[in-house]
């Protein structure tokens, strides 16, 4: 039998995978809204596993909150990226300080 | 291994079924445009299907340059593969499927929505335009009819109380008044019609549109791993017929229970005829096979505009209404359907 | 080992390779195709936790619609990866560092005693997780569930308002003026009389 531990660590390094990814492709705005998909997943693992370990359907419920807000997330931060794309040409982080004082 | 004995006996008849679609397929077109069609190969033409296997099998697969060499090979694996797949829990008579769960109704759903994955990694692994353009004309395509197909699909699920093939079945029973095929009409049409978009047949068929992009998707492909793109097309015509007759009509359901007195049904061999049973299923797909090759026979090609308008202004609105409409029927608990 | 933990430990490995195929590849197709793989292990291993539905729900929804969508924005942009990887080997010991620290804390947390919980039996073969899912939002739930619904129009239409515009210059045609055409405007009658040589 899998001890529930198993599953928070799979969800930790997941976590922790996806925190690097942000730190590593800091300029390419695809793969940080990748990485915040995988961000999502991480924590929607340690619901689950935990819904399943404690025999609370509550868990379960919270997931799928959590999926149906990612999925608006993820739809609008796209449509925003392609918005960015159009105007400015490119979707690199460090070209887009409009704002700078 | 018992399950593997399962999935050969399942496989093997429905492979065979493709190869003899696609001949199918060129008959009956041939005889709607007053042809023949190929009747060199074997009796009347009947070997046909094995030399296209055995001539695919021999001719090479090229790689084009600068495509990507192991996107490439996996796209035709990532097409056949989920249309396969969907066939575990497709029941063929009462309690026959491979895998009978809880939710198969959604496990179809989730698998045939991956289909598109074959056609996008295809296309955007040949490096090429033509390719390209088709993949992504068929994956927008795909997931706007899905939205229509999920509609439906509720509506069957709202009629049935279930998820479970099996048990949508046997909601079905009484008498062929009681198939969903007459609560459900609107939604059967809807269904059916996003079928055929679904699998880029006719007259939906812009992702392949060998007249305007050459073919799509698969321009760059040939030999054996074209031929899985076809494989894979026609495994995919056969589920969408096989569920239609599962879902609104009845599936091994007899169309002449509950009209027939019950003595005629204990007759020696006309009894298990007329009686439910695996044939009723296999002929009512064979019937919904049918209409896909009349409908590639019939009618032109839509425009992409036109393909994205049904979708999205006609079938969509319609099915919601008649989801509103199902939902009051099932709170009065209207008729022989919804009590 | 049984069969449980031999799929267990396969699909963890699968996974965590997929997460680190998303930060590292060079092409943000791969990466995104590298996701879709890792929400499929994930997909499984919820099915292992007798969650059935989310986990078909995650690959109904992920798999077959956002990462598509992802797909589509990543094949239809001309981006420049070159330059996006700039920066990747210098912060590289940074997100080392960072992620070892946080796997140190995050194991320290989780790997205590307490989490060491064996799992529950598992569920008859008649139990449906769907039913018993649908029966707690339906009823104790229902307006998140509302709300859920109400953020998902929201992003639909969002996602619309955002990315519409309206061309100059394409051929459209309206339908609706092409069947109300006459006759009188396309075509002028002209009266003439044969010419002669």
């Amino acid at each position: 039998m899998i001890p529930l531990s198993h599953y928070l660590v799979l969800g930790a390094i997941l976590f922790a995978l996806s925190v690097t990814g942000i730190f590593l492709n800091r300029k390419n705005l695809i793969i940080l809204l990748m990485c915040v998909e995988l961000m999502l997943l991480a924590v929607n693992m340690n619901f689950v596993a935990f819904s399943h370990y404690l025999g609370d359907l509550v868990g379960q419920v919270f997931v799928f909150f959590i999926l149906t807000v990612a999925a608006a997330e993820a739809a609008i931060g796209l449509a925003i990226l392609v918005l960015v794309f159009r105007n400015r040409e490119t979707i690199n982080v460090q070209d887009l300080d409009e704002m700078k004082g | 291994m018992q399950i593997s004995a399962k999935i050969t006996l399942l496989l093997t008849p429905l492979l065979l079924a493709v190869a003899y679609t696609t001949f199918a397929e060129r008959k009956i077109i041939g005889y709607m445009q007053i042809r023949i069609g190929p009747n060199r190969v074997g009796p009347r033409g009947f070997l046909q299907p094995i030399a296209d296997a055995l001539k695919l099998l021999t001719k090479e697969v090229i790689v084009p340059t600068n495509a990507n060499r192991y996107l490439f090979l996996t796209a035709p694996v990532l097409a056949i593969a989920p249309s396969l797949a969907a066939w575990a829990v497709v029941p063929f008579d009462d309690g026959m499927a491979i895998a009978d769960i809880n939710a198969g109704l959604l496990y179809i759903l989730a698998l045939t929505s991956l289909g598109v994955y074959g056609i996008i990694v295809a296309g955007w692994a040949s490096n090429s335009r033509y390719a390209l353009l088709g993949s992504l004309r068929s994956a927008a395509q795909i997931i706007s009819y899905e939205i229509a197909m999920g509609f439906a699909l509720v509506g069957v699920i709202m009629a049935a109380g279930s998820l479970n093939l099996g048990e949508i079945v046997e909601a079905q029973r009484g008498s062929v008044y009681h198939w969903f095929l007459l609560p459900l009409l609107p939604l059967f049409l809807v269904y059916f019609i996003s079928g055929v978009a679904e699998t880029n047949r006719a007259p939906f068929d812009v992702a392949e549109g060998e007249s305007e992009i050459v073919a799509g998707f698969h321009v760059e492909y040939s030999g054996m791993a074209f031929a899985v793109f076809f494989l894979a097309e026609y495994a995919n015509m056969i589920l969408i017929s096989a569920l239609t007759a599962l879902l609104f009509l009845g599936g091994w359901l007899s169309p002449l229970e509950g009209l027939l007195p019950q003595a005629a049904f204990a007759l020696p061999v006309i009894g298990w005829v007329l009686d439910g049973g695996i044939h009723w299923f296999l002929a009512k797909t064979a019937f919904f096979l049918f209409l896909f090759l009349w409908f590639r026979a019939t009618f032109p090609r839509y425009r992409y505009d036109q393909i994205m308008r049904l979708g999205w202004k006609v079938l969509i609105p319609v099915t919601i209404v008649w989801l509103f409409l199902e939902g009051v029927a099932v709170a009065f608990g209207l008729g022989p359907w919804f009590a | 080992m049984t069969v449980e933990e031999i799929l267990f430990y396969a699909m963890s490995t699968v996974l965590v390779g997929a997460a680190v195929a998303v930060i590292t590849v060079r092409n943000p197709v791969h990466a995104a195709l590298a996701l879709v793989l890792a929400f499929f292990a994930t997909a499984f291993h919820w099915v292992m936790l007798e969650a059935e539905f989310l986990g078909i729900l995650l690959v109904l929804v992920y798999v077959g619609a956002v990462m598509v969508l992802f797909l589509f924005v990543v094949m239809m942009l001309d981006i420049n990866v070159a330059r996006m990887r700039e920066g990747f080997a210098r912060f590289l010991p940074v997100g080392l560092v960072v992620a070892v620290g946080m796997m140190g804390l995050m194991a320290m947390v989780v790997g205590a005693g307490v989490f060491r919980i064996p799992g529950p039996e598992r569920a008859a073969a008649d139990h449906s997780n769907t039913a018993a899912l649908g029966h707690l939002l339906y009823t104790e739930y229902v307006y998140p569930f509302e709300i859920a619904a109400v953020i998902l129009l929201v992003a639909i239409i969002a996602a619309i308002v955002l990315t519409l515009r309206r061309r100059p210059g394409t051929l459209h045609l309206d339908p609706g003026r092409q069947a109300r055409v006459r006759r009188n405007e396309r075509v002028r009658m002209v009266k003439m009389h044969s010419e002669k040589q």
